[in-house]
């Protein structure tokens, strides 16, 4: 289905519309009523059918507003549908999620932070605030003053993140519950995996997230457009160069700026470093996870030069800061060229070697295949992105279908396999950090010469999404402008979002020794929120962050004391 | 009096304990820094091993408020003292095999199982999720290698003429046949698997059940499970060397040589496998190995009455 056949395919629900926009032809803009919300995203999700990736709620001064945005791969286009709600007392919308179980997370996101209800949801438990968080307090709404909100007040909210344990005795079985988290040696971040289990066997699965937000959305709001890649990069070590391109790509779009074509050269060879070390981290950790140490170790030891690569090229290691609206901060000096080529050959070498390893060992093979299957219709379904989809057969790249940067100018594959088991993701991971050399290698060749960026003036309102392959997945990003120099609403999106509520599909039913390694094969990263409080059985808080850090300076003093060293100085350091 | 004084000092200095938890703990430091090197570490300093230890003796004892207190503390003691017996056993036949009785193959093998059923009654006494999850792992564990163990014991059993006294089967190199190989290479994963060492560590698998078996221990508790960790590796080792390599016969490199083999082939192992599902475990001790097993029996029965040394 070309673009033509598939604005075709949405004029047909036109008089459940109010309005259909297209700015650009691969984005497309509906707008309906809230009624009509359910209908027209059924339609959009099952009979077009597109794949949904991601809701965002708004609040405007005389409405809600909440945007569902899909994709359409095969064109590239992003299809967003807008839905206002004007009840601003009791806002309410019928719920997605009984026919999308992907849209079950964000629709208890929306609820948390913007208080809209969602009928008909299965599971409308608190997902991103803490359980210490006051009920009917909206963090996302304009007219919540958070100076006043007082968190841990000793009341218990009437929407617990947890679910809450069967009673114990009265003479029922109850299936022993293994806690995996919210620190456990198998995750590096805070979640927590409840399984149900019967003996070896997972029979229910459930999470708990946010033991860590941020509130990036929000701080974004009070930030210049100017200084917003700074702080989207510092969402995810591992993403640091797909967050702000996804960012900054939104925001070109909106105030209709081409940065020259060296910077769309810097941009793909600096995110595809990253996708080469973030996808041999994944091969160590993986090995970790099933106690394979050695091929942890080695991953990460060849995964060293392509820091070192990314350290000479932007100055640091992660967190590169170097994209901006308008290009790139910071060029790759010509000279720089061969020795980065000369690296490349090296890294190929021992990534060639890691992959025999890995691909031709026979215990590997028997723990790692037929373990984990996403299915094609549950990938569909959950509206999986990244290797993940494309271990399970869904051929999905945004590099390819909607090509940003200097992708379309290179030569390159979209690595697929169609078995959807743990196996099939690491072997597309593997394969995938070939073609990044490969691209990376093209990219540096053809590099033009020129500027890496032009200025910029002015940001004008209106509103604009930009979508980025992250290692991970499509990394989306959505901003509205009203023509200040601050945006009134920014939404991220990371791949793992999508990506990790599959392991209902994929994990239940599994060996517990099998389930550690499924969570982990979808690659999470938990780009959450900052917060850090001692909690009790009550949800009190005892300790703030404050009297953490005194109580633990006091501590560091008194140890010093006690050994008799002399009092640091700040003149010292 | 003499004689009694000289029994306690064999089972509590020499060969006993003192001598083998030094050695065990030098052992597990070989393990470590071994397994360092091939992962591209330094890995830890020498003493490092006796550090934990003594660190681990200060620490506070924890104990779940729902856990059977007596069995939960008593299982460690319990396995301590199995492999104790099971080292000084052994030593004290390779320094004096000419003594009369000490112990034969069956006590030994009797002795061996004794930590791991002390391990199962422990951490079934803590009342954990993970702990019991790494019990029932640790069960179907044993249940796995002990028939493998116990077939390749026969393998070399028959290979010595009907011998179940420890000093004399220690006298000859069943290794250096057919059967006794196959024997040796199974009886070594059979080991592997009862000191719990990767692929086999299916019972602690940090990644999976947080350390399982092991969870709720804690301070000197914890201590103890260590230093019988480390006893076995000089025990079940040493076991192997006198049962399938000829033992402490010739000269006493040569002896500690065959020693560093079986430890080093094990680090290997350890070292180049990922961990294995409990159910492939099972699968492999008992039909894979079962079947080479009873290849080899049948191999040396006729090897043995046709008198061909090399089956």
């Amino acid at each position: 289905m070309n673009q033509e056949e598939l604005n075709n395919r949405l004029s047909e629900i036109e008089d459940r519309l109010e309005a259909i926009e297209q700015p650009a032809d691969n984005r497309i803009w509906l707008t309906c009523d809230a009624e009509n919300s359910y209908a027209v995203n059924k339609f959009l999700f099952e009979e077009v059918p597109l794949r949904f990736v991601i809701a965002t709620g708004i609040d405007s001064d005389d409405c809600f507003e909440v945007l569902y945005h899909y994709a359409y791969d095969q064109t590239g286009s992003i299809i967003t549908l807008k839905t206002k709600i004007h009840d601003r007392e009791n806002p309410a919308i019928e719920s997605i999620a009984p026919f999308l179980p992907g849209a079950e997370w964000i629709e208890r996101e929306i609820h948390d932070i913007l208080g809209i209800e969602f009928k008909n949801h299965p599971d409308m438990r608190r997902l991103i605030l803490s359980d210490d968080w006051p009920e009917g307090v909206y963090p996302l709404r304009k007219d919540t003053d958070l100076e006043a909100v007082k968190p841990g007040n000793g009341e218990t909210p009437s929407r617990p993140g947890f679910k809450p344990s069967p009673p114990k005795g009265a003479g029922q079985t109850v299936s022993p519950i293994l806690a995996v988290g919210p620190f456990h040696p198998l995750q590096e971040e805070m979640e927590f995996f409840q399984l149900t289990v019967d003996g070896e066997i997972v029979t229910d699965i459930d999470v708990r997230l946010s033991y860590n937000h941020r509130g990036v959305e929000k701080i974004s709001e009070s930030l210049q457009f100017d200084q917003i890649p700074f702080l989207v990069s510092r969402i995810c070590g591992i993403c640091s160069a797909t967050h702000p391109l996804a960012y900054v790509q939104a925001v070109e779009e909106l105030a209709g700026i081409t940065p020259p074509e060296r910077a769309l050269y810097v941009r793909t060879i600096i995110t595809e470093l990253e996708r080469i070390h973030s996808h041999l981290l994944w091969v160590g950790l993986a090995g970790h996870f099933i106690g394979y140490d050695t091929v942890f170790m080695w991953a990460w030891k060849y995964r060293e030069p392509v820091l070192d690569l990314l350290e000479e090229i932007t100055g640091n290691r992660n967190n590169y800061g170097n994209v901006k609206v308008g290009g790139c901060r910071e060029d790759i000096p010509n000279e720089l060229i061969p020795k980065i080529l000369k690296e490349l050959d090296q890294i190929e070498k021992k990534t060639e070697m890691l992959t025999k390893a890995v691909l031709d060992d026979p215990v590997l093979h028997a723990r790692l295949k037929g373990v984990g299957i996403l299915s094609k219709e549950d990938a569909i379904k959950y509206a999986v992105t990244g290797p993940t989809a494309r271990g399970s057969g869904v051929a999905i790249d945004v590099r390819r279908d909607d090509p940003y940067a200097a992708y379309a100018d290179l030569d390159w594959n979209v690595i697929t396999q169609t078995e959807g088991d743990v196996f099939a993701k690491a072997v597309v991971r593997l394969l995938e950090t070939f073609e990044s050399i490969k691209i990376v290698r093209q990219a540096l060749k053809k590099l033009p010469e020129g500027p890496v960026a032009v200025e910029v003036k002015e940001i004008p309102p209106g509103e604009t999404v930009g979508h980025v392959e992250a290692p991970r997945g499509e990394t989306f990003h959505y901003v509205r402008s009203d023509g200040g120099n601050r945006p009134v609403r920014h939404k991220v999106r990371a791949p793992s979002y999508v990506n990790v509520p599959s392991f209902k599909a994929s994990c239940i039913g599994g060996h517990i020794a099998d389930v550690t390694i499924t969570l982990a094969a979808v690659d999470p990263c938990y780009s959450c929120t900052e917060r850090l409080a001692v909690i009790d059985n009550n949800n009190k808080v005892i300790h703030d962050y404050d009297t953490l850090l005194r109580l633990s300076r006091e501590k560091t003093a008194q140890i010093k004391k006690e050994l008799g060293a002399p009092e640091l100085k700040m003149e010292d350091i | 009096m003499t004689q009694a004084l000289q029994n306690l000092f064999w089972i509590f200095i020499f060969p006993g304990f003192v001598f083998t938890v030094c050695l065990g703990l030098v052992a597990s430091w070989i393990v470590r820094k071994v397994s360092a090197l091939v992962q591209w570490r330094v890995g830890p300093p020498f003493l490092q091993p006796f550090y934990d230890v003594m660190k681990l003796l200060g620490k506070e004892v924890l104990i779940p408020e729902e856990a059977q207190q007596t069995v939960f503390k008593a299982a460690p003691v319990v396995g301590l003292a199995g492999v104790l017996l099971l080292s000084t056993m052994l030593w004290r036949i390779t320094i004096d095999p000419t003594r009369l009785f000490v112990g034969d193959i069956i006590v030994a093998i009797y002795l061996m199982v004794l930590p791991s059923l002390a391990l199962i009654l422990g951490s079934s006494a803590s009342a954990s999720p993970h702990a019991a999850l790494g019990t029932s792992r640790e069960m179907k564990l044993v249940m796995g290698y002990e028939l493998s163990l116990v077939l390749a014991f026969i393998v070399v059993i028959i290979k010595s003429g009907g011998q179940l006294s420890l000093a004399a089967i220690a006298q000859q190199t069943p290794a250096l046949s057919i059967s006794g190989m196959l024997a040796f290479l199974v009886a070594l994963l059979c080991v592997q698997a009862k000191l719990g060492f990767v692929p086999f560590d299916i019972a602690e698998a940090e990644t999976e059940v947080a350390s399982g078996v092991l969870m709720e221990y804690s301070g000197a508790l914890l201590a103890v499970w260590k230093l019988v960790q480390a006893m076995m590796l000089v025990a079940l080792p040493l076991f192997l060397v006198m049962v399938f390599l000829g033992g402490f016969t010739g000269a006493l490199w040569a002896g500690i040589a065959k020693y560093v083999l079986v430890l080093v082939l094990l680090i290997l192992i350890k070292n180049t496998n990922p961990r294995v599902r409990i159910d492939q475990a099972m699968k492999f001790f008992w039909f894979y190995c079962g079947v080479v097993l009873v290849a080899a029996v049948i191999l040396a029965i006729i090897g043995n009455s046709y008198g061909i040394k090399w089956l």
